[in-house]
This record gives structure tokens, C-alpha cells and sequence, in this order.
């Protein structure tokens, strides 16, 4: 029987917070008016006292849960290996700096800590001991072009089931499960010369296989002229891929989700009627809602600009409950 | 400098932020304030390039004191300031060594600043995402 809650991070209303429009706290407010039940924190982005968390921010976050009835369930780290100019951070150095946001984490009441793949599985294997002495849950987040059933994710499997911690494991991102073409950046290349027929043919080589060289080759004459067109078409090859079916990574989650602590409900474009325009939604949340997950779906509006964040984060969150049956 | 991503909320250069400082009651110089351009904030460490003009002049670098947390640190320095966070809300200020200040009227500010993403590594051997957070304004000094 899963518990599937609804949360927002508040890496979705960045813009109105980075603009001004919104103080963190009517960041939180927002989200709580939003049905959230509890929030993610970037920390790299919105705790003042990065990569520490102060007694004043534990206090401010604290009045904010009164006010507004939700706190913060997960801490989201980065894993900046290359801040130093001159090297990359060794393994060592990285393990250091996750530990620092694990007890970050848990002063600020997570239990769950989102953490990035250049953490390698060795390194995570190595967090477990203070994961469980900290209570905080430590997953790598699965993030398109990866999906649970790539090999770099595997190896973080074999790792965990190795390890057999209960506090390493996963926060899978909905972006890595996408049938459709992206939309911002589809409506950004069109804005940038390209037509619909030419990206739907670069739609096509995508959900064809092409190789991402030979499709480029394909592409470069009307590339040329059209430097937009070849925007997107290495968008499709990038951070934001596609394919027919989402069927094997679907099964590849069922997997892995005994060893999943969030989800990112990533968007880009929820229409009026509810419906996110790439991700296949209405697959996704019947397999979280008949397993035995026990944990947050967090909203992740990814502003590429166009679209206005209050409104598509509302929407998201609205289209998640719906078809998890909650309203 | 090849591709740099460029992910813009807020103009870098803070308008109206423009003005001489004075020490021991005489014009020392000029400060304007800057905003990281990016949707997170970052250790000074990861800062590859930074220049500033004013009114198409170069101001020389050991001239330059940039400012935050409190604290003001000179651009030669940036490599070692891996542990001072520059937030991604909070303007930094760049104060210039300039004895008898800038005069009255306006003045136009270029700052030239590539960071890389520290996360988001795009090829072997040290190499990340550049990332553009260069601006331009001119500005009416205030005082």
C-alpha cells in the first residue's frame, strides 16, 4: 500500500524569488497556498547561511511552519566537484562535503537529502554510516538523460544492495520517463525560425535512434541557417531526450522502489486541463500509487521561460492529486 | 570565450547602487553593486574571468575590492575563496581605488564575469559549464 504525499520545491518558484517578487517566505506561503504538504530547499539557492544551516534560519523556518503548516522535508546538496580552479575535488573531498550537508539536512529537520550523481556510488556507500547516524536519507536523483535502468544508475544498485543501508537509495526524476518532445524548447526554436515540419523531423531521428552525430549531420544544412533548429535538436539529445515508450523504465522504477525516498514531479508545461504536455503522467503515478512507496511526489516546475512558474507549479501540483486520487 | 550558458533573472549591474566612499573624509573611490547572474549561488572559486570598465576604460585589477559577506577580497584571490559563498540573492559590491572619486554625472559600467558551473562538467580533465554573468549599465553617480 503506498502513502504518496504532495510537495513542492521551491526551486519551482525561483524566479519570482530571484526577481524580488517573492521573500522566502512568500516562496513557502505560495507553496502551502498550493496544497503542498511539504517543501524541498535548495540550499545552494536559498538558505542564507549555505552551506550551514543557523540557529536564525531554523528559528525563521520553524515560524514559517506554524504560519503556514508545512516545513521542509527535503534538502536538496549540489556536488560542486569542480569549484577549485585548478582540479577536481578528490572523493574524499566530496564525501567531506556531504556530510557537512547531511548535518545540515537534519538541523533543518529533513529527513531526505537529494545529492548528485558526481558523488559516485563508492562515495555514497561511504555516506551511509552518517546517513543513518543522522536520520537523513540520502538519494541520488536520477535525472534525464539517465533513467533507473541505465548503467550508471545500476551501479549505484549493486552498491546499495551491497551495502544493505536502509538510508542510500534514490529520488528518481519524472524528466527521465518523457515520450514528447520538450515543449518550452520547442516553442523557443519556432520563436528562433525553425518550423513545426523541421522539428518534427528532428523529433523523428530521436524517437528513430538516429545517432545524435548522424542527426546532426542530417540537420546541419537547414542547422546552418537556422541556429535554433540546432538548439533543439541537441536539446533531444541532451538533458530533455524522449523516446516512444517509457515502458522499460517504468518497470526499471518498480525496481528500485524500495530504495526511493522522493520524486522529482519534474515539469515544463502543464496545460488547463491538467495535463503535462511530455511527460507521461497519467503512466507514471498509477505505478507509484500501487506500489508500496511511502513518500513525497515533489513538484519541480523547470522555468525555461514563457510561462508564468506560480501558475504552472499550481497546476502541477493540482494534476498529481487528481490522478492520485486526492481530489 | 566559446559557448557560456547564460541564465538571466535581474540586470547584473544593481541600478542606482553608484557612489563615491569616502575614508578619513575624502573621496577614496567608487563602488556600484553586482548580482550573480544564475538561478543559485557559488563559491568565489569558481569565477574564471573578471574585468570591469567604466567608461570603456580597463580599471586595473589590484584597484578592485569585491565585497560580500562582510568581507572584501581582491580578484587575484578568488582561486583561494572556495569557502566564501557568493548568494545568489545578495548584491556583491565592488568598490575601485580612485582618490578624489568619479565626477558628478553619469558613467557607464561593463563588467565581464565567466564562472564555471561547478556541477555540471561537460569533458574530462577539469572542464564545466562556462556560464555568462557579464553586464553593462551606465549609471548616474548618487554621491
Amino acid at each position: 500500500m503506498s502513502n504518496v504525499k504532495t510537495g513542492i520545491t521551491l526551486f519551482s518558484l525561483g524566479t519570482p524569488y530571484l526577481k524580488g517578487e517573492l521573500d522566502l517566505e512568500g516562496v513557502i506561503r505560495s507553496a502551502a497556498e498550493m496544497g503542498a504538504e511539504g517543501y524541498e530547499i535548495v540550499a545552494s539557492q536559498m538558505i542564507p547561511s549555505y552551506p550551514y544551516v543557523s540557529d536564525e534560519f531554523v528559528e525563521f523556518v520553524n515560524r514559517c511552519k506554524e504560519k503556514y503548516g508545512i516545513g521542509p522535508i527535503c534538502y536538496s546538496a549540489n556536488m560542486d566537484r569542480g569549484m577549485l580552479k585548478d582540479r577536481d575535488l578528490t572523493e574524499d573531498e566530496m564525501v567531506a562535503r556531504a556530510i557537512t550537508d547531511v548535518i545540515s539536512a537534519n538541523k533543518l529537520g529533513c529527513t531526505v537529502m537529494r545529492e548528485q550523481y558526481l558523488l559516485s556510488p563508492q562515495g555514497l556507500a561511504r555516506l551511509a554510516p552518517y546517513a543513518e547516524a543522522y536520520n537523513v536519507h540520502v538519494g541520488i536523483e536520477i535525472h534525464n538523460p539517465e533513467s533507473p535502468i541505465t548503467q550508471s544508475i545500476l551501479d549505484y544498485v549493486e552498491v546499495i544492495e551491497k551495502t544493505k543501508s536502509k538510508y542510500i537509495g534514490f529520488v528518481p526524476d519524472f524528466g527521465c520517463f518523457a515520450t514528447k518532445p520538450n515543449k518550452p524548447y520547442w516553442d523557443r526554436a519556432l520563436a528562433g525560425g525553425a518550423t513545426e515540419e523541421q522539428l518534427e523531423r528532428c523529433a523523428q531521428l530521436r524517437y528513430d535512434d538516429v545517432p545524435m552525430d548522424e542527426a546532426m549531420k542530417i540537420m546541419a544544412p537547414e542547422g546552418q541557417k537556422c541556429p535554433a533548429l540546432f538548439a533543439a535538436l541537441n536539446s533531444m539529445y541532451g538533458f530533455v531526450q524522449f523516446r516512444k515508450s517509457c515502458k522499460a523504465e517504468l518497470e526499471g522504477l518498480k525496481k528500485i522502489m524500495p530504495y526511493c525516498f522522493e520524486m522529482h514531479g519534474k515539469c515544463h508545461y502543464v496545460d488547463e486541463n491538467l495535463h503535462e504536455v511530455s511527460i507521461p503522467y497519467e503512466e507514471i503515478i498509477p505505478v507509484i500509487a500501487d506500489s508500496d512507496y511511502n513518500g513525497y511526489i515533489v513538484t519541480e516546475f523547470e522555468d525555461e521561460g514563457g510561462y508564468d512558474s506560480l501558475e504552472q507549479t499550481r497546476r502541477h501540483v493540482a494534476m498529481v492529486k487528481k490522478l492520485l486520487g486526492q481530489i | 570565450m566559446g559557448f557560456a550558458l547564460r541564465m538571466n533573472f535581474v540586470d547584473v549591474v544593481v541600478s542606482d547602487s553608484l557612489k563615491n566612499y569616502y575614508v578619513n573624509g575624502e573621496k577614496m573611490g567608487y563602488q556600484f553593486d553586482i548580482r550573480l547572474s544564475y538561478y543559485r549561488g557559488h563559491f568565489l572559486s569558481v569565477i574564471d574571468e573578471f574585468a570591469v570598465k567604466v567608461d570603456d576604460i580597463e580599471v586595473p585589477t589590484e584597484r578592485i575590492k569585491f565585497c560580500i559577506n562582510g568581507k572584501e577580497f581582491s580578484p587575484i584571490e578568488f582561486d583561494k575563496c572556495y569557502t566564501e559563498f557568493w548568494q545568489a540573492i545578495e548584491p556583491a559590491t565592488v568598490r575601485v581605488f580612485y582618490p578624489g572619486g568619479l565626477p558628478e554625472g553619469e558613467h557607464k559600467i561593463d563588467v565581464t564575469l565567466f564562472f564555471r558551473s561547478p556541477y555540471m562538467p561537460i569533458g574530462p580533465d577539469h572542464q564545466y559549464m562556462p556560464v555568462d554573468s557579464c553586464g553593462s549599465k551606465t549609471l548616474e553617480i548618487t554621491d
